[in-house]
Order: C-alpha cells, then sequence, then structure tokens
C-alpha cells in the first residue's frame, strides 16, 4: 500500500462517514418530525377523499339499493357511468347489483374489470378492500361454473365466466403484479 | 497539418455545439437547454415510461442525431471499430451515477458550459467541480488506473445502439400508444424535429472526426498539456456567449437562471463526481453518445447505465429541483463518489516496489 492509496482510503472513509452521518441525521429528523406518520395520514386523506367523492357520485345508486330497488339501482347506476365513464367503482356496484339480480357471470366479470383498473380493491391495506367479498364469490362460483362447462364445454359465457373466476383468484393469491 | 486538421474539426465542433445550444433554444427548447444530455435521456426515459413525469417524456431527436451522425461517418471514413468487453458492469453504473450526478446540478457538461455562457453563475461551481474532478482523474491515470483490456467484437454488437437510435427514430414520428410525448411542462419545450435532428446530426457528424469530449479536453490538458480539444471545449463557450449576447439570451447574475438552484456545494461535488467518472470511462456523457456511434460497444452501456439512471433520477427524486438538491440525491452522490474511489483503489495497476 503506497502513498496513494493510503490517501484513497482516508478520502473514502470520509465521505462515508459523512454518508453514514447524513442518513443517521435524517432518521433523526424523520423520527421527530414523524415524517411516516405524516405520510400515513396524508394516504388516509387520499382515501377519504376518494371515498366520499364516491359517495356523492353514487348517492343514488347506495340508496336504491339499501332499499333493494335494484332494477331502478342498476339504472341509475348506467346513467351515472354515461356521466363519469371509466371509474372503477361503478364495476363494484355493478357486480354487486348483478349478484342480487342472479347474474353471476356478469358479477364476475364486472369484479374483474374493477379489480383491473383498480389493484387498491384487492389490497388490504386500502380501505377500498373488497377482497373478502370477492373470494368468497370465486369460492362459490368455481364449482358452479366447472359444473356447468362439463355440461356445455362449448358455450362461451360459461368459458369467459371462468377465465374471469381464475384470473380473481390469480390476484386473489398476491404476488408482484 | 494533421493537427491543424484536427484542431479545425475540434473547432467546428465547438461552434456547432456553441450555436446549437442557442438556436435550439430560440427555436423552442427549454432555456438553456438547446443540447444537454441528462435532459434529454430523462426525457427519452420518460417517453419509454421507464419513469412517469409526464413534463419529462419526449424523444428528442438531438440524441438520435448525435448517434447517427456518428454512425454514419465512421462507417463511411472506415473508423467504424467495434470493440468492447472492458468492465460492462462498472461503466453502467458509473453511467448511472454520472447521471445523478448530473441531476443534481441540473444539467450535463455542455449545459454548464452553456449556463456560463447564458451568464448563470451557479454554474461556476459546477466548472471548479468538473475540473477538479477530472484532475482528479488524470491523477489517477497517471498513477497506474485503467479499467480492463478493451477486445475488438463481433461487428453486430456495434449496430445495436444506431438500430435502437433508428427506432426511436420511428417511435417519434410515428408516435405509437406506448410511446409519451408530453404536452406540458419542459417537455413542451421544443424545437422543429427536422430542425433538432439536422444540427443533432451534423454535430454528430464533426464529433465524430474531432473526438471532442469536454471532460477528454481537460484531462488532456492535466495530463499532457494537450489543449486541440480544451479548444473545442472553449470555442463552445465563446460561440454561445456571443450568440447569447446577441440574442438576448444573456443574463448575469445567481439569481432568476433557469434550471439552477443555489446549493454551490452539492453542485461542487456532484460535478467532481461527474468529472472523475467521466475520465475513469474515458468519455463525457456526450462522448459517450458519439462513440456508442462508433462502434464502441462499451460507450452503449454506459448510455444504458445513464438511462437507467435518468428513469431513477425522476423516480427516486436523485435530483435537483429549484429549490435544491433532494436528501436522496445527495446521499447517491456521496455513494458515487466513494464507487469511484473504491473502483480507483482496485485497478490501479501499482508499480513493483
Amino acid at each position: 500500500m503506497d502513498r496513494f492509496d493510503k490517501f484513497n482510503i482516508a478520502i473514502i472513509a470520509l465521505i462515508s462517514l459523512i454518508t453514514i452521518g447524513m442518513l443517521a441525521n435524517q432518521e433523526i429528523i424523520k423520527r421527530r418530525l414523524g415524517v411516516d406518520e405524516a405520510e400515513a395520514a396524508e394516504m388516509a386523506l387520499y382515501y377519504a377523499e376518494k371515498m366520499a367523492l364516491n359517495a356523492k357520485i353514487y348517492e343514488e345508486v347506495i340508496s336504491l339499493k339499501e332499499q333493494e330497488l335494484y332494477d331502478e339501482a342498476m339504472t341509475k347506476l348506467q346513467e351515472v357511468m354515461k356521466t363519469y365513464p371509466g371509474k372503477p367503482q361503478s364495476h363494484v356496484y355493478m357486480a354487486q347489483l348483478s349478484l342480487k339480480s342472479g347474474k353471476l357471470a356478469d358479477t364476475i366479470h364486472n369484479y374483474r374489470l374493477a379489480v383491473e383498473k383498480d389493484p387498491d380493491y384487492m389490497d388490504k391495506k386500502t380501505p377500498l378492500f373488497i377482497g373478502h367479498e370477492v373470494k368468497e364469490l370465486v369460492k362459490e362460483s368455481l364449482p358452479k361454473f366447472g359444473r356447468e362447462k362439463k355440461l356445455k364445454p362449448k358455450d362461451k359465457t360459461v368459458r369467459n365466466a371462468l377465465k374471469d373466476l381464475y384470473y380473481l383468484q390469480r390476484v386473489l393469491a398476491g404476488g408482484c403484479e | 497539418m494533421k493537427a491543424l486538421r484536427m484542431i479545425d474539426a475540434t473547432i467546428i465542433t465547438g461552434a456547432l455545439l456553441g450555436l446549437g445550444g442557442v438556436f435550439l433554444v430560440y427555436f423552442g427548447n427549454p432555456a438553456n437547454s438547446g443540447i444537454c444530455i441528462s435532459c434529454f435521456l430523462e426525457n427519452f426515459a420518460g417517453s419509454m415510461q421507464l419513469h412517469d413525469n409526464i413534463r419529462m417524456s419526449y424523444i428528442r431527436p438531438e440524441l438520435i442525431g448525435f448517434v447517427l451522425g456518428s454512425f454514419f461517418i465512421a462507417l463511411q471514413s472506415r473508423r467504424f471499430k467495434v470493440t468492447g468487453g472492458s468492465s460492462p458492469i462498472i461503466r453502467f453504473l458509473l453511467g448511472f451515477f454520472i447521471l445523478v450526478g448530473c441531476a443534481v446540478f441540473i444539467g450535463c457538461p455542455i449545459k454548464m458550459i452553456y449556463r456560463l455562457a447564458a451568464g448563470d453563475l451557479t454554474a461556476i461551481a459546477a466548472t471548479a467541480g468538473l475540473i477538479f474532478g477530472v484532475w482528479l482523474g488524470a491523477k489517477y491515470i497517471r498513477a497506474g488506473f485503467s479499467l480492463d483490456r478493451v477486445k475488438e467484437l463481433p461487428r453486430i454488437n456495434g449496430y445495436i445502439i444506431p438500430f435502437f437510435a433508428v427506432l426511436a427514430l420511428i417511435f417519434l414520428l410515428l408516435n405509437p400508444s406506448f410511446i409519451i410525448i408530453g404536452e406540458k411542462g419542459p417537455a413542451a419545450m421544443r424545437a422543429p424535429i427536422y430542425i433538432s435532428l439536422l444540427l443533432g446530426l451534423a454535430i454528430g457528424v464533426f464529433a465524430q472526426k474531432s473526438g471532442l469530449c469536454i471532460t477528454g479536453g481537460i484531462r488532456n490538458f492535466c495530463l499532457v498539456r494537450e489543449r486541440t480539444l480544451l479548444n473545442g471545449v472553449i470555442t463552445v463557450f465563446v460561440t454561445a456567449l456571443i450568440l447569447s449576447l446577441i440574442m438576448g439570451q444573456f443574463n448575469l447574475g445567481v439569481n432568476a437562471q433557469p434550471s439552477s438552484h443555489l446549493s454551490h456545494g452539492w453542485t461542487f461535488l456532484a460535478f467532481v463526481l461527474v468529472g472523475l467518472a467521466s475520465t475513469l470511462i474515458d468519455g463525457c456523457p456526450f462522448r459517450q453518445l458519439i462513440k456508442a456511434g462508433q462502434g464502441d460497444v462499451d460507450a452503449g452501456i454506459t448510455i444504458l447505465g445513464m438511462t437507467v439512471g435518468a428513469a431513477l433520477v425522476i423516480s427516486w427524486a436523485l435530483r435537483s429541483t429549484s429549490a435544491g438538491p433532494t436528501f436522496e440525491g445527495k446521499i447517491t452522490v456521496l455513494a458515487g463518489l466513494i464507487f469511484s474511489l473504491i473502483l480507483v483503489m482496485v485497478y490501479r495497476k501499482r508499480k513493483p516496489a
């Protein structure tokens, strides 16, 4: 090791110390200011605003659904979908209303659309999480559509419903998607 | 005579770069960013959806011009030589760190010259940092530093980066759905495609002929007092300065300068990193593009590293804004310096005792 190496090592050690010091200092400041809590609060506020907006947009749909007026709720929902196209929450309500009307394939497909558009619906850490009801649906529907496929192997509706169910199953299984 | 021809080519390249910098701003590019390799790579990364800042998403035709200009003239003059295999992963990482250094300053060494020529005094710290970094790199080279030996490679390797440049041009012209062209912020500030492309091609041609390199000019002067490339660097400054004054783009001062901040210490350190790393891999970001066009696969790898850096400086905020450098940007600059110094130690061939 010559003088050059010694000089280099000294410089590397100095810069490393400064870096570690800066990182430690940042951690202390973060703890003091409660940055993590602030980030969590910001996230909570984001979802609160999103849910409040949804509650406002779908107010009538929710009200009709609670009164068990499913056909009227569906008509209203279709109006809302024209005014606010592309909102994933519409598919969630569409799925729930289709389920009440016994349209299982439509229910499954709309859950798929909702989840595809907003993965937060399958994220336990967000208040939008609807994983439980999707899981329940998948559990009940898979054997049913499995049986139907055996009876009607070329039925497109059954095949598509199964594709959607498998998709939801994969999403429920998690991963890094 | 040969030296005279070289000087001519370097000075023409310098003049074209100076002229390009000011004229491209006149035609629509962002202020002081007529040509900026790091900003343009950030734009390119955004257009490829490698980051999601739509304000920084555009395929700059100048980049395509540099690579293709160099490629065509190298082919035509039989200087297209396909080499590579010299410490590729290290070059990739150094490319990444160079880009972070540029993002912390907000500009590459060429933009540093433009900023100085436009009267931006905050660029003085970057100039000092770059000179110090290159001087340090030259010292290390003199003390025995060199990366692994370059090998000749099959010709197809050399065509990859020029092919990507052609592909990028097709994407720019056809604008397929997966390419993002921002319509706000810096991305929306752009000179007409044909002007940018033609100027890029012209600069690419002359830069390949002359070998002009901002850090190379300083390095050659530090190592052997050789001034050819340095004259080109000075020409960039002088041309840009004269044109800035004529075209009313000159605004002397520290405050109210476009894409600048007042954290001069971090600007200095960031450009020490850029100068040192560029010297270790033999060329500034601009030179890497030109070398990639003439068949240097190692330069191609460096460009890939810079492109990843361009994406991450936005996604991870490893950069500066007008408010100054982010904490993450500062840490990455320090990490880059540590990495470069460790590299120097490992790759130094010591004289036997």
